[in-house]
């Protein structure tokens, strides 16, 4: 009887160390090759705002028949601007072609001044065209390691935001350079430019005064054209109040009123700031794009419409209030 | 007629006999290093006798090795788990030429800290590999102990994310042992991983990369 108990232990011991060997060497190739995996970093829930209302609808879209666009803009009839490599095309504020212009070059940026003049960044260089095409100014570049991503005009000075040397150019309309602004200068309390990525944009938002986005530190700052800092705002957050990621907000533009329309990359989100900063309402959310999109370029027209550029769908976006939110305000 | 003795020694033996088997084809099918006895100094990691080792062959195998393309990367974290040595062949390399040397990075920070410091809770790489190190205001430099690394990919793909992708995985050919058939490349989703000549074996994505995939090449001789 003792024999027979162990040797029932025996075999019970023997085939428990061989179900384990067995076990060891499957479940491990099982771990290894199974779909999930504990390194695995999930910023999905970093997409969701569930509790965000939306406050625009977007009521038209349209595809440039261009490759790479960089840039967009309206003029003083509404008609829509889209830069990009080698062209530049004009759309009917209701999204049909008008125009197709060949460029020589790759437009990062794009202006229309009130003189009725094209203004685009080549990259490196300030080209102007007339309202046909014609090419009618080409200015010399200020250096080879430019990235031009910004340029604004209100006719008589042109400002231009270089994320290449990290630094804002004041041009007046002939092309002459008078100055820098906005490079570090404790001495005037001016913080400097941090521009970690090629997204660096500028905006004039009145007589005397514009905007320009500090995206390394994560501000919108005003300056007087003598190169004044006059205020900034702004915070750091992954909330919807705030600008997330390494450098945002990518790109801005300027309502009627003086709020701000910005665009963020990492986090794909469109959202309106009133004129001193305070968040007002958000016009997209990372659900409206495709993940990774970054380069979310913005306009806007006569009637406060907001003009998305949006270079990984390729499609010119445009958004305007719902009705919820035109009733509440 | 059998006894009841002579059937449990049977179920014994046949016992013993199986676990013998289990036994020997979990060693005969695990992989071996053998770099050390190659001839041609090679590792490939699929024989145990340099002397049947067919030199053309070798040599063959010798003139690609195992690379990982970050365009097609997709940082779902396999590479960690999936390579034959541990820690992993791969680690991840800082292309410095395109980084932004951000306080705020995204491939060194988790999402929703507070405070831009160094404790080990706001920090994303779960084995403290990714280094910060304060240069001039606001600028910080991010550098990677690749004895720490692992391969995972957390701050590569947080730098993709948030910021300008300086950060990217690579098979660090000091350490890769160049199996036939790479066991990383069998579980990758993207199919990131192929063969590339051996003479230029980083591929490191964006601009200003290239003398960087040199410098690595001449660090391994």
């Amino acid at each position: 009887m003792k024999h027979k108990i162990l040797i029932i232990a025996g075999l019970a011991l023997f085939f428990s160390v061989v179900t384990y060997i067995a076990h060891d060497l499957f479940s491990n190739s099982s771990v290894k090759y199974s779909k999930s995996n504990p390194y695995e970093y999930d910023i999905q829930h970093l997409n969701k705002f569930d509790s965000v209302s939306v406050s625009y609808n977007e009521n038209l879209a349209f595809r440039p028949q261009m490759l790479e666009m960089h840039g967009v803009a309206t003029d003083y009839s509404d008609r829509i601007y889209v830069a990009g490599n080698k062209f530049l095309e004009i759309f009917t504020k209701t999204g049909n072609l008008l125009k197709r212009i060949a460029l020589d070059g790759n437009a990062l940026c794009i202006t229309i001044d009130p003189d009725k003049n094209i203004l685009l960044g080549m990259e490196d260089r300030i080209e102007i065209l007339d309202m046909d095409g014609k090419l009618k100014e080409k200015w010399e570049p200020v250096s080879q390691s430019s990235i031009i991503t910004s340029i604004s005009s209100d006719g008589k000075n042109v400002f231009v935001a270089d994320a290449g040397l990290t630094s804002v150019y004041q041009y007046d309309i002939s092309g002459k350079l008078i100055g820098h602004i906005g490079d570090k200068d404790p001495h005037r309390g001016i913080p400097g430019f941090v521009v970690p990525s090629p997204y660096f944009d500028l905006g004039i938002s009145g007589i005397n005064e514009f905007w320009v986005a500090n995206p390394g530190r994560h501000l919108m700052e005003k300056f007087d054209f003598e190169g004044n800092l006059i205020k900034s705002w702004g915070i750091t957050s992954m909330e919807i109040e705030g600008f997330c990621g390494c450098c945002n907000p990518s790109h801005f533009t300027i309502l009627k009123d003086g709020s701000f329309v910005t665009s963020e990359k990492g986090i794909e989100r469109v959202k309106i700031y009133t004129s001193e900063g305070k968040l007002k309402c958000v016009v997209a959310l990372p659900q409206s794009f495709k993940e990774g999109t970054r380069g979310l370029d913005l306009c806007v027209d006569s009637k406060d419409r907001i003009i998305v550029l949006d270079p990984v769908k390729k499609m010119v976006r445009v958004f305007a209030p719902n009705i919820d939110s035109k009733n509440n305000n | 007629m059998p006894s009841r003795r002579e059937f449990i020694a049977k179920c014994v033996r046949g016992g013993l006999l199986t676990g013998l088997v289990v036994l020997g084809g979990t060693l005969m099918l695990r992989p071996r290093r053998d770099d050390e006895n190659c001839k041609f100094n090679f590792a490939c990691g699929s024989c145990s006798l340099s002397d049947s080792c067919n030199q053309a062959e070798a040599v063959s195998l010798r003139s690609t090795v195992w690379q990982l393309d970050p365009s097609k990367c997709i940082q779902c974290g396999r590479c960690a788990t999936a390579c034959v040595i541990t820690p992993s062949a791969v680690k991840c390399t800082h292309a410095y030429v395109m980084c932004g040397y951000c306080d705020l990075c995204g491939g060194y920070f988790k999402p929703e800290t507070k405070t831009l410091t160094t404790a080990a809770e706001n920090q994303l790489c779960p084995t403290n590999a990714l280094k910060r190190k304060f240069i001039e205001d606001p600028f910080y430099e991010y550098t990677v102990d690749e004895l720490l690394c692992i391969g995972c990919a957390k701050c590569v793909k947080g730098c993709d994310a948030f910021g300008n992708g300086s950060l990217q995985l690579q098979i660090r050919h000091n350490r890769c042992v160049n199996c036939n058939e790479c066991s990383i490349a069998r579980v990758c989703p993207s199919e990131a991983f192929s063969r590339v000549p051996a003479n230029k074996p980083y591929l490191l994505n964006g601009f200003g990369t290239e003398r960087l995939a040199n410098d690595k090449t001449q660090q391994e001789g």
